[in-house]
């Protein structure tokens, strides 16, 4: 069907029922927006707004991937965006309907994974790094030091493959994305030299014994860590010198949507500069919107943690969607790994 | 004896409740991490005030009560049917449900509804979910009634039959009595195994049929989150007044004559 | 598994009249039941049977060629050792929940009016979410938690203990997860227990004990079999406690099986996994039937 004339009976028949007629679906990560955007956007497009999250982009990709998940708006993560538009799952976005996209950061404008921003528009940003308590005898400011015997075992590193597997690679000097069997073998060959050093592999779960003392170094993701920080100021975080993963949450629209005039609308406000500066001030995020991020009060707006600055940042490397025989293979040695 | 036992019942209480009494202590803690802060009741009008949290409570609530009165009266049916004569398949499939991982069972049942989908014009929601609850919890409710049957004397049946009784009647009046026991047993593992089911249920949702699981997964992924623990220091308290209170009536409906 | 038809069948006392009511009535039963598991679940599982002959999808999913690769590399040492690891795990915590819940299902069972309202009392902390009652756990556990806070408190010892992220963390975890499920079946079986056979042993000069041992157990023993499949079963295929509890150090064939269709996006491989041990769980479950004919 063709495209335009899709697009203008949807309006049509939205434009037909004004006062909450109009429906939005809306798969999120979770802690994604503030308490006010998603009420304050129902009032000002006269509609009701179905707001689920999720806590994996896996989760959200096996409930879409049959093509009528019901869902309109999604946040799939940089490394996704590539395999949903080769499961032609996404719809493509009308630039002149987002006047706002001016405002992403430059570095945003034309991001590795989506050059012409045809299918996601960036959102929120993070990094990965090492949360520690200020008091340990030996500062972990290199993946190196996670090797190092000083911190009785009160080290944890992240449940998640990929992570784990970054930090030896970066520690090696190769790619986090690396295909190459030789460097993943040498790679899982220090995770298992690692193991008995840790106290446990665990996600954002591992926040809480930090900041109670339980934990002393914890491989984290940054957007945590300054929660962590914000409760405790005995603690510190640090972006490794060899190196370290960058990833950035997209919105995008389902092609299978059928409230896309409203989707866009939705993507639209989320560009908006205070929309983005109330998320940030609330849920302590990193947005990837530069106006949104100037009306920010100074102590967010500098804060190295969320927003690294060039030097920092200029180590980091986006994570890619990686081909089937090498996750077959990282797999297997993770696999290896968990089970020694 | 009977002292052990009480003590020995007491303890095991202690050690059902022992989380619940944590997360009620936390639920008053002022920090959202936890790490003890100070009082105050911020989480429970937080909980109040979110419309979505509720909902998803009813949800789940509509979705467990369903499928256990569903379950139950079918898998009552089928155990009975099963302890007269057995029937291999199926007594297999039944123990195969139990055996299967719950995501193979989510993605299988979602793989399968998408297929029927084609032919249908339907998309998930709450039907999809109450199927998927009933399906994974026959099992549970056939093997505690089989438990329960294997005991029986079926002397009483016979004599049912000889007074002049048809199989139903016999059914209705004599066994069903005897077995209601079993059957509140296994209503109630059934409930509980839907009402806090996330894997299946979570694959097999449609957009407007979130529970609570779900809901709670979500909020408390980072770490123990006040808000929930709020939401099941009320449930507890809530679900255990209610409890108590049936104890109450149910006592002294038996004691007057 | 074969069930021994009741004592004195109905078949031979009842007219030959009643007889082709008796098949309609007992088909009736059964085939709401019989429905139900065709097109819910052995349908699903065709689908399943399907997945694990087919390759992976680049991103999830699955696609052609046909092969039987998946099950090819199951075939490895690796699981072989995570399976047996799952078996033992999930053996100590039925063990440990049948030895924990027999005295409670008994207690409960002998509460006279108190019954249904002891049981529910039971299921109740069960009515919330699992997860949450972990991290519960957690705090209590670790090392600035509770219990070590009190132990040290009482100068009963100097450094925290260990209690967390290792195996007899899993092990507490599982049983507090499994508990209820040992304490229905066995509480059905034991509600119908007559006191009277007690009684006559008392009678008889057995002390409560022995009573216990050689009178209520034998009597009980379908409600511990299904207690514990109940328990033993879905242990094997748990994944959060073994993630949570065990601080994701263990690997459990739920954990395996999670990861396939998760971040490892190999479905072809989680079906064949979840497959075989399914097979092999049921082959051991009929050889054990057949051995011990008095358990089924």
């Amino acid at each position: 069907m063709n495209r335009r004339i899709f697009l203008m009976s949807v309006a049509g028949a939205t434009a037909g029922c004004l006062h909450g007629g109009r429906r939005l679906n809306v798969y999120n990560w979770d802690n994604y927006v503030a308490s006010s955007t998603i009420p304050e956007f129902e009032k000002e497009f006269h509609c009701r707004v179905r707001y689920a999250t999720y806590g994996s982009a896996e989760e959200m990709l096996a409930k879409v991937m049959a093509g009528n998940s019901g869902w309109d708006v999604v946040f799939p993560s940089n490394s996704f965006i590539q395999p949903m538009r080769d499961l032609e799952l996404l719809a493509p976005l009308d630039h002149a309907r987002l006047p706002d996209l001016k405002n992403l950061e430059q570095r945003f404008q034309s991001p590795q994974w989506d050059p012409k921003l045809e299918w996601s528009v960036p959102y929120m940003h993070s990094a990965t790094g090492i949360l520690y308590a200020k008091s340990v005898a030996c500062p972990p400011l290199r993946w190196a030091d996670l090797w190092k015997d000083c911190y009785s075992r009160r080290l944890t590193m992240l449940d998640d493959p990929a992570e784990v597997f970054g930090a030896c690679l970066k520690r090696m000097g190769d790619s986090i994305n690396s295909g190459d069997p030789g460097q993943l073998k040498a790679a899982r060959d220090l995770a298992l030299r690692q193991k008995p050093l840790l106290r446990a592999y665990l996600n954002e779960e591992v926040r809480d014994q930090v900041v109670a003392g339980d934990v002393l170094v914890a491989q984290m993701w940054a957007q945590v860590g300054q929660v962590a920080i914000d409760a405790s100021d005995k603690l510190a975080f640090s972006f490794p010198a060899e190196g370290f993963a960058l990833y950035a949450d997209n919105v995008a629209i389902l092609r299978e949507s059928k409230h896309k005039d409203l989707a866009i609308e939705f993507v639209s406000y989320l560009l908006r500069p205070k929309v983005a500066a109330a998320i940030c001030l609330e849920m302590r995020t990193a947005t990837t919107n530069a106006a949104g991020r100037a009306l920010l009060p100074e102590s967010q707006r500098k804060n190295t943690v969320l927003y690294p600055p060039p030097e920092i940042l200029s180590r980091g490397e986006w994570f890619r969607a990686l081909p089937g025989s090498v996750q077959r293979l990282r797999d297997r040695y993770w696999t290896e790994i968990k089970s020694a | 004896m009977r002292r052990f036992l009480l003590a020995w019942a007491c303890a095991g209480y202690l050690f059902l409740y022992l989380p619940l009494f944590v997360l009620a202590l936390f639920s008053f803690n002022s920090s959202k991490i936890a790490v003890w802060h100070g009082f105050t009741w911020q989480w429970y009008m937080d909980v109040f005030h979110d419309s979505a949290l509720l909902e998803g409570t009813v949800n789940s609530l509509i979705i467990a009560v369903t499928a256990t009165i569903i379950a139950t009266v079918i898998g009552t049916l089928a155990g009975y049917a099963l302890w007269k004569r057995p029937v291999a398949w199926l007594t297999n499939s039944l123990y195969l449900s139990l055996l299967t991982p719950e995501i193979v069972m989510g993605v299988s049942l979602l793989a399968f509804y998408q297929w029927i989908f084609r032919f249908l014009h339907v998309q998930l929601g709450m039907h999809t979910v109450i199927l998927a609850h009933i399906s994974f919890s026959l099992a549970y409710v056939v093997i505690v009634i089989l438990a329960r049957l294997r005991t029986f004397d079926t002397a009483l049946e016979e004599a049912a039959l000889d007074l002049g009784a048809n199989e139903w009647q016999v059914f209705w009046h004599v066994t069903v009595p005897m077995l209601l026991p079993g059957i509140v047993a296994a209503a109630l593992l059934c409930f509980t195994v839907s009402f806090d089911d996330y894997v299946i249920t979570s694959l097999v949702a449609g957009v407007d049929s979130e529970t609570l699981p779900m809901m709670i997964y979500a909020m408390a992924r980072k770490g123990v989150s006040p808000s929930v623990n709020a939401l099941s220091a009320m449930i507890t308290v809530g679900l255990g007044t209610l409890i108590l209170l049936a104890g109450r009536l149910d006592d002294r409906g038996r004691s007057t004559p | 598994m074969n069930f021994p038809s009741p004592r004195g069948s109905s078949l031979l006392i009842s007219p030959l009249a009643k007889k082709p009511r008796e098949i309609s009535a007992r088909t009736l039963f059964l085939l709401p039941g019989a429905a139900v598991m065709i097109v819910l679940f052995l349908i699903p599982l065709l689908i399943v049977c399907a997945y694990s002959l087919l390759s992976r999808g680049p991103y999830g999913g699955v696609m052609g060629p046909w092969t039987l690769e998946s099950y090819r590399r199951v075939l490895d040492s690796l699981y072989a050792d995570i399976l047996w690891r799952s078996v033992w795990l999930a053996s100590v915590s039925t063990a440990i929940c049948l030895v924990l819940g027999f005295p409670l299902a008994l207690f409960i069972a002998r509460a006279g009016s108190r019954k249904t309202m002891l049981l529910n009392l039971v299921m109740l902390p069960f009515w919330t979410s699992f997860l949450i009652r972990t991290y519960a756990w957690m705090f209590l556990l670790r090392d600035t938690g509770l219990v070590d806070s009190a132990l040290q408190s009482l100068h009963l010892i100097r450094e925290p203990l260990p209690l967390l992220f290792n195996t007899g963390a899993v092990i507490l975890g599982l049983v507090y997860g499994y508990l209820p499920f040992m304490i229905l079946p066995l509480y059905a079986s034991l509600e119908k227990l007559d006191p009277v056979l007690l009684d006559a042993a008392g009678d008889l000069g057995a002390t409560p004990w022995t009573a216990l041992w050689r009178v209520v157990v034998p009597l009980t023993r379908e409600g511990m079999y299904a207690g514990s499949l109940l328990v033993f079963i879905p242990c094997l295929g748990a994944y959060l406690t073994p993630d949570l509890m065990g601080g994701g150090k263990t690997v459990m064939v739920g954990t395996l099986v999670q990861n396939q269709f998760t971040a490892a996006r190999d479905w072809p491989f989680g079906a064949a996994i979840s497959l075989l041990l399914m097979a092999l769980v049921l082959i051991v479950m009929r050889v054990l039937a057949r051995r011990t004919e008095a358990l089924l």
